[in-house]
């Protein structure tokens, strides 16, 4: 028996394998005695359905209906319940208790076209959308192992960019929709979290969240107005059901590991390294390098080198400041409700350590929702959710601690840090011990956030409601919104569903920050205020606030259900601009055709949907200071008679004027269904302007400021976006995929009077903003070559004012015969130009298996983290740094690297030489899960039992030219600067998931 | 139906007038800082922004090295750091893209903006003392002066602004001659002198009538009107308690900040209200007694370390030849740094005062008027005063036969202005005012001790260096066509 279903189970699949879902699958061998069940499968317009899936619940026993839609079934002879499926329709369970003929109708699911998707102030049916809004469902996020709602949605959602800039625990990911379109503003998009604009998502724990919505296009978001501009993402948490109460638990635990560097270089080999690196600083002053490294007078102590390298301490800071770190997540959460009364209550507790020693993450949080329905008229509803977490931070980057001299021993034996130049007095690094700064430096960030909201609606006919609901964050950030909201069908044909609202919310807020002076803790054990002097430059506090004040209003028309309109408006009045220009006005219009609904398509078996969308609509940023448009005064510092005093100046200058950054964008969409919506496609090309760009103008120093935030150029986002989903396989092996493709053409279109603004690194490199070019390209000099000879040097060939040896060659762009800032040229853009993601869901029986895959082509990265690991200081080194540079005329390297020197640095920054290829791929979740069998799960009194494993970034493939730890990491001054940030984690981790 | 359109209609009402108190969400104040709408109001405000033009000062100033007395024979860039545009500075190849120089001139004219602010607010409150307007008019015009001195010195020909510009103003103001600065230095400084009261009237660290005086006899000499120096000079010499200091190594201490040299200086307090120079030259591995770690952005020239005379005391306060390292046991090398303002000290945070101008250049400056205004002997006994301080007798004095002649004169000079205010900020403009930067053509860098050589590098000065480059940053900002790039540069 056991080998014959085994055989049935491989001859299943093989079937699948090559005939995939266009064909029966294989029917079972009937055996004696069984009882025989038949019938024909038709759908509800009486056509016969083959390919049904035909299954007896419990069993693995099934068949298919074949062409005529009849299936034929042997079972076991006792009562049993059949399970109907297919693609489009709706499942149906049919009872039997004996055998015979039963002809079954199955109803169109069209679950994909039904599917509610939240909007603005509201919901709507996926099929009535006439914007581009993408969805994502909480089906298993809840057991990705990441530390933030957003790390979850990567590579998931067409144009949507998440990336993970720093993995420091509870870090937030930078998200951009759809290209970034403002400079000096923030890019942030809004987030909404049942209903609470401005809410920020380190405020919510993925275990609560039902779905998240995010609205790309102008025309859903600009319901949002003048904080849309970076799209919305609206988050709506689970609510209780009617129904007896469910409990559920899921847990996971696990352990983040960092992918780290492998080609560190100590001992012999590192010692070699820094004789050639003092010996290449002797020759460039003229000395002679034959002299002994140590020990000999005539080689001045800057050039010597100690032998204390061979000490046989062959110390990877790295691997030292590094560590697999555990990771933990809880959650509980008791749901259910009566007709009248639903409510949802869970907690979360998470703990999650760093992988940079010391550095942590614990979040507490406790969700209650409740829905009360008072009389037919009125309901009521509360939200609370307090949230508390902590993190302790590193307290500098990961480079500054990598970066010490491999010599040096983590801890001496008596607990104390040695420091480099205990073991040799010159020439090194004079930081302290990478791990007494780790130990010795606490920072920690608490924050608490407590979102309330409470809500009255009022059903005053069956058409028309009205909802009022006051929310608050720690009584700080206050919100008052009031909607009205009517929703009629005329004669047969036309649908009309209308809002209008008003909406206050006035933010609050204080930072206080408190710090002792370094080294005045009186002992070690008390970590506390109370225990040192307080410093005063960190210790103070600071208050803020703005006020916004909206109107808005939304009508949806839809004719024949065929074709649909919309039309919104929203006027936003903020304290954040000056007197002039307070008020914004946002306008939005869209239109869609769902053609497959005409007589010429219905029915097709091909073609189950098809929708064409156009849109247009303007949304604003308002995402700078409190008070910039006035002219403010800071304080300053001087010291008269040795007395501490303050002084004032004014250091911004005041603009009445300031206003709204504007952004207008088209959508065209075409949504599409086939096979009975068994593959659903959606495609969007976009085109954002976005105008009077908040943008902090330079202006001459000569009056007294360099910039001054104005509205001034224009910044233009064109892109297109795809994202297929499709059911490839389904009956017991099941196959989904969902991919995602996007990219986006960022292009500065104008910059006002200043035509283009360089932002200038002090190492050299320049950032450039220029009209027809993408925001921030990196601007420098093209390295060509190294000066590998004093023949190359003294050829003529036109080489950068005090080049020397081992400097590089730039390539003389004018051909003037000289190299100057004239010779600079763009020299490529952080931005990647593609962004590829694909999640693959399987499921066999019980077992289930999804796997998420990224991939981000053609970002450029400014790696200077790599001139740390090149020998300066004669700190840590990595091989592929070191081998190919150029050290001596004997010894010129590949002719391509030049030498890397402290002294130089200017000579590789204002170059192309550390523009490295960020693109990548890479795994970023594996999931494999499986339920517990029924049989098990009620023995146990559970409604499900279910176990998983989880791997975060499984994999990650890089350019081989790429030296960082995490491509999309910077940490620097300006966009794709990396300055050396964190690595980024593998997480493993094991979860149980139960239900009661 | 009818009381629910009531209904609907109340709640309506509610919801939008209900909240809707305009003046509560939109019109609101910063409560954190102060704006240019409710400041200044008071003496005690101006009093405020006259402290902020001193901020400014206070904050450029230990960096100016690196732009005024970098480019000079005294010292080098280690290769220790890498500050960009140092080793282009270090090396006489200026460029207009040089971030230092563009700094400088925003940090500058920022400092000239702040005495702009108080000049055009000072009419403004009705609560003045007596004497105080004057004094803050004063003080304003003193420091516009000096900012104006440093960017004619460095720029040559620059913008004149005199008023606080708006931003079409100063897109399209245009560089004014050198020649017109000076005379607004001038002025501010006449101004100056005779509404600021005396030191002893004043707290230290701000302007008082001596230091007006004491810097318009400089920039006379600056401009060779050596009859109006000679003017200054004489007005300098009512002036009471100013003499040169018993010892030089005095004017290095904490404990010797207040002393009667000190004609204006700038203020620091350790760790609170520190600057960077007293770390900025000791070596990497820190000194001993110091400061645990040091920044060594440069280090001393071999080509200034030899001119000094072994009996000359100002050797031992200016630089140190034996090092030695923080770390406890550490051996003491030959590895010379500066050390003028090597006090122990808050890494990066120091609180030795820096002098903008001390009573040794007054003597100095008197010997150079004197000899312009043939009066030898007068020039000869203010140069002799010098050395007689830094080597405690007369046996080291010039003679009149040293300087017969302007060029053997100026040989002396500017070699005691050299020895003297080493890392102070004079020798690079005293080698361009007098011309003689063009021979400046090899700089002894590190010297080794064993081998007795030292690095010796090759300057290729030309006469447009006499001025740096306007940066470019600045010139792009100008409306096209206004600031122009002076003559040699690109």
């Amino acid at each position: 028996m056991k080998r014959t279903s085994h055989r049935r189970i491989m001859t299943a699949c093989l079937y699948l394998w090559v005939c995939t879902w266009l064909l029966p699958m294989a029917a079972a061998a009937q055996e004696a005695g069984e009882w025989r069940l038949s019938g024909i499968v038709t759908g509800e317009d009486g056509t016969p359905l083959p390919g049904v899936s035909v299954a007896l619940k419990g069993t693995p026993r099934g068949a298919a209906t074949d062409e005529s839609g009849r299936y034929t079934l042997s079972v076991p002879p006792q009562a049993g319940v059949l399970v109907f499926k297919f693609i489009g329709m709706l499942p149906q369970e049919v009872p039997f208790s004996s055998a015979g003929t039963q002809n079954i109708t199955l109803r169109s699911s069209e679950k994909a076209l039904n599917e509610v998707v939240v909007v603005g102030y509201g919901t709507m049916k996926k099929s009535s959308l006439t914007a581009s809004v993408s969805k994502l469902e909480n089906v298993k996020l809840d057991q990705v192992p990441v530390g933030r709602v957003e790390s979850a949605l990567t590579g998931r959602i067409a144009g949507v960019n998440v990336a993970q800039t720093s993995s420091a625990p509870g870090a937030p990911p930078v998200i951009r929709i759809r290209g970034a379109g403002s400079i000096d503003a923030s890019n942030d998009p809004l987030v909404v979290i049942d209903g609470f604009p401005g809410a920020g998502l380190g405020s919510v724990s993925m275990n609560d969240i039902a779905s998240i919505e995010v609205l790309k296009d102008a025309s859903s978001a600009a319901i949002y107005g003048s904080r849309a501009a970076g799209g919305v993402i609206i988050v709506t948490t689970k609510k209780g059901r009617t129904g007896k109460p469910s409990l559920s638990v899921n847990s996971f635990a696990g352990i983040s590991s960092p992918m780290v560097h492998k080609d560190w270089i100590t001992g012999q080999e590192f010692y070699d390294y820094a004789v050639r690196y003092q010996n290449r600083e002797l020759a460039w002053a003229g000395g002679d390098v034959t002299i002994p490294v140590w020990g000999d007078n005539r080689r001045l102590a800057q050039y010597q080198v100690s032998p204390v390298l061979l000490n046989g301490v062959n110390n990877v800071w790295q691997d030292a400041v590094t560590q697999n770190a555990p990771f933990q997540n809880y959650n509980m959460s008791v749901s259910g409700g009566t007709e009248n009364v639903k409510y949802y209550v869970s907690g979360t507790v998470k703990s999650e350590k760093g992988t940079i020693k010391t550095t942590g993450f614990n979040q507490y949080g406790i969700r209650a929702n409740l829905d009360v329905k008072v009389n037919k008229v009125v309901s009521a509803g509360l939200m609370v959710n307090p949230i508390y977490s902590t993190r302790r931070l590193a307290p500098t980057s990961t480079v500054s601690l990598a970066k010490y001299p491999s010599f040096v021993p983590t801890k001496n034996e008596d607990g104390t840090y040695p420091r480099a130049r205990d073991l040799w007095g010159a020439v090194v690094t004079s930081q302290a011990n990478p791990m007494a700064i780790l130990d010795g430096t606490q920072i920690t960030q608490q924050a608490f956030s407590n979102i309330g909201e409470l809500f009255v609606a009022l059903q005053f006919t069956p058409d028309l409601s009205f909802r009022s609901s006051f929310a608050g964050n720690r009584n700080i950030n206050l919100l008052n919104e009031n909607v009205l909201s009517y929703n009629k069908t005329f004669g047969k044909h036309h649908d009309l569903n209308a809002i209008a609202g008003a909406s206050f919310q006035r933010n609050t807020y204080r930072n206080a920050y408190m710090g002792v002076l370094p080294g005045s803790f009186e002992n070690d054990i008390i970590k506390t205020l109370n225990n040192g002097i307080i410093d005063p430059n960190s210790t103070g506090s600071t208050k803020s606030a703005w006020g916004l004040m909206s109107y808005f209003a939304r009508v949806n028309y839809a004719y024949k259900s065929k074709y649909l309109i919309a039309a919104s408006v929203r006027a936003d009045g903020s304290s954040r601009f000056g007197p002039d220009n307070q008020w914004g006005y946002f306008p939005s219009a869209s239109a869609a055709w769902r053609v497959s609904e005409e007589d010429f398509l219905k029915g097709s078996a091909l073609l189950s949907n098809l929708k064409l969308r156009a849109s247009y609509g303007v949304t604003g940023n308002f995402n700078i200071g409190d008070f910039s448009w006035q002219g403010g005064i800071s304080s300053t510092v001087y010291s008269p008679n040795n007395q501490l005093g303050k002084g004032k100046a004014q250091t911004s200058l005041e603009n009445r004027a300031l206003s709204w950054e504007k952004t207008r964008s088209y959508d065209f969409g075409i949504d599409i269904g086939l096979f009975r919506n068994r593959v659903n496609i959606t495609a969007d090309y976009y085109d954002k302007r976005t105008n009077d760009l908040l943008y902090s103008v330079a202006v001459p120093a000569i009056s007294g400021f360099t910039g001054s935030i104005s509205n001034i150029g224009d910044i233009g986002n064109k892109g297109f976006e795809i994202e297929v989903n499709s059911q490839n396989l389904t009956g017991r092996f099941s196959w989904q995929t969902a991919f995602n493709f996007s990219m986006n053409r960022n292009k500065v279109l104008n910059m006002g009077v200043d035509k283009e603004k360089l932002f200038e690194d002090q190492y050299g490199m320049s950032w450039l903003l220029r009209v027809g070019e993408p925001m921030f390209s990196y601007y420098g000099y093209k390295a060509v070559g190294v000066i590998t000879s004093n023949e190359v040097l003294n050829s003529g060939i036109p080489l950068y004012p005090g080049s020397k040896l081992g400097n590089p060659i730039y390539e003389d762009m004018n051909k003037d015969g000289n190299i100057d800032a004239r010779d600079r040229v763009i020299l490529g853009n952080y931005q990647p130009k593609a962004i590829i993601g694909m999640v693959n869901d399987f499921s066999y029986k019980n077992f289930d298996l999804s796997i998420a895959v990224q991939a981000n082509l053609g970002a450029t990265v400014y790696n200077y983290e790599n001139q740390y690991y090149q020998g300066a200081l004669v700190g840590a080194m990595r091989r592929d740094l070191v081998k190919n540079q150029w050290w001596s005329e004997q010894e010129p390297g590949d002719g391509r690297t030049p030498a890397a020197a402290l002294s130089t640095l200017n000579f590789q920054g204002r170059s192309d030489l550390y523009l490295e290829n960020g693109s990548y791929f890479a795994v970023r979740n594996v999931n494999l899960g499986y339920n517990f069998p029924e049989s098990i799960s009620r023995r146990l009194r559970m409604s499900q039992l279910r176990m998983y494993c989880s791997v975060a970034n499984l994999l990650m493939v890089t350019d081989k030219g790429y030296h960082g730890y995490n491509p999309e990491g910077y940490n620097g001054p300006y966009p794709g600067y990396n300055d050396g940030t964190e690595p980024i984690n593998r997480v493993v981790t094991f979860g149980l998931n139960v239900q009661f | 139906m009818k009381p629910i359109r009531t209904y609907i209609a109340a709640c309506m009402m509610a919801a939008v007038f209900g909240q809707g108190c305009k003046s509560d969400l939109l019109d609101l104040s910063p409560e954190s800082f102060l704006t240019n709408s409710n400041f200044p109001q008071t003496a005690a405000d101006i009093d405020q922004m006259t402290i902020g033009i001193y901020s400014r000062l206070q904050s450029r100033k230990p960096g100016d090295y690196l732009v005024m007395e970098v480019p000079s024979d005294n010292l080098f860039m280690s290769s220790n750091q890498s500050i960009a545009g140092s080793f282009e500075l270090d090396g006489l190849t200026p460029e207009p893209g040089n971030p230092l120089l563009n700094n400088f001139w925003i940090s500058t004219y920022n400092g000239i903006f702040r005495a702009n602010s108080v000049l055009g607010e000072i009419d403004r409150p009705a609560d003045y003392r007596a004497g105080q307007k004057d004094q803050f008019t004063g003080e304003a015009k003193f420091l516009r002066a000096l900012f104006y001195f440093d960017l004619v010195r460095v720029f040559g020909d620059v913008p004149k602004v005199t008023s606080v510009l708006g931003i079409e103003a100063s897109r399209n103001t245009r560089k004014s001659p050198a020649a017109e600065i000076y005379q607004l230095i001038v002025d501010d400084l006449t101004d100056a002198a005779a509404k600021l009261p005396l030191q002893s009237g004043i707290a230290r660290g701000r302007a008082s009538k001596a230091a007006a005086i004491a810097l318009l006899a400089k920039v006379q000499v600056y401009r060779k009107d050596w009859a109006a120096a000679q003017a200054a000079l004489d007005q300098f010499a009512t002036m009471q308690g100013y003499d040169l200091a018993d010892n030089f190594a005095d004017l290095w201490k904490l404990t010797g900040e207040d002393n009667p040299e000190a004609i204006f200086s700038l203020k620091y307090i350790d760790g609170s209200n520190g600057h960077g120079l007293s770390t900025a030259f000791i070596p990497n591995a820190g000194a001993a007694g110091i400061v645990n770690r040091g920044d060594e952005v440069a280090l001393p020239s071999w080509s200034l370390i030899k001119l000094y005379d072994d009996a000359d005391k100002r050797k031992a306060a200016t630089v140190t030849l034996d090092y030695t390292a923080a770390s406890a046991g550490a051996p003491t090398i030959f590895y010379p740094y500066i050390s003028k303002y090597a006090i122990p000290h808050t890494f990066n945070a120091s609180g030795l005062d820096l002098p903008v101008i001390r009573y040794a250049d007054v003597v100095l400056l008197k010997a150079e008027v004197a000899f312009h205004r043939n009066q030898p002997a007068v020039a000869l006994a203010a140069l002799n005063e010098i050395r007689e301080r830094a080597f405690g007798d007369a046996t080291h004095n010039y003679t009149a036969a040293d300087i017969a002649s302007e060029i053997t004169f100026y040989d002396k000079l500017l070699l005691e202005r050299q020895l003297e205010f080493a890392y102070e900020n004079e020798r690079w403009f005293d080698l361009t005012r007098t011309g003689r930067f063009t021979q400046l053509i090899r700089e002894e860098r590190n010297y080794n001790n064993v081998t007795q050589t030292a690095v010796t590098v090759t300057l290729r000065p030309q006469a447009f260096m006499k001025v740096f480059p306007i940066p470019q940053v600045q010139i792009g900002q100008a409306a096209p066509g206004v600031l122009e790039q002076t003559q040699g540069y690109y």
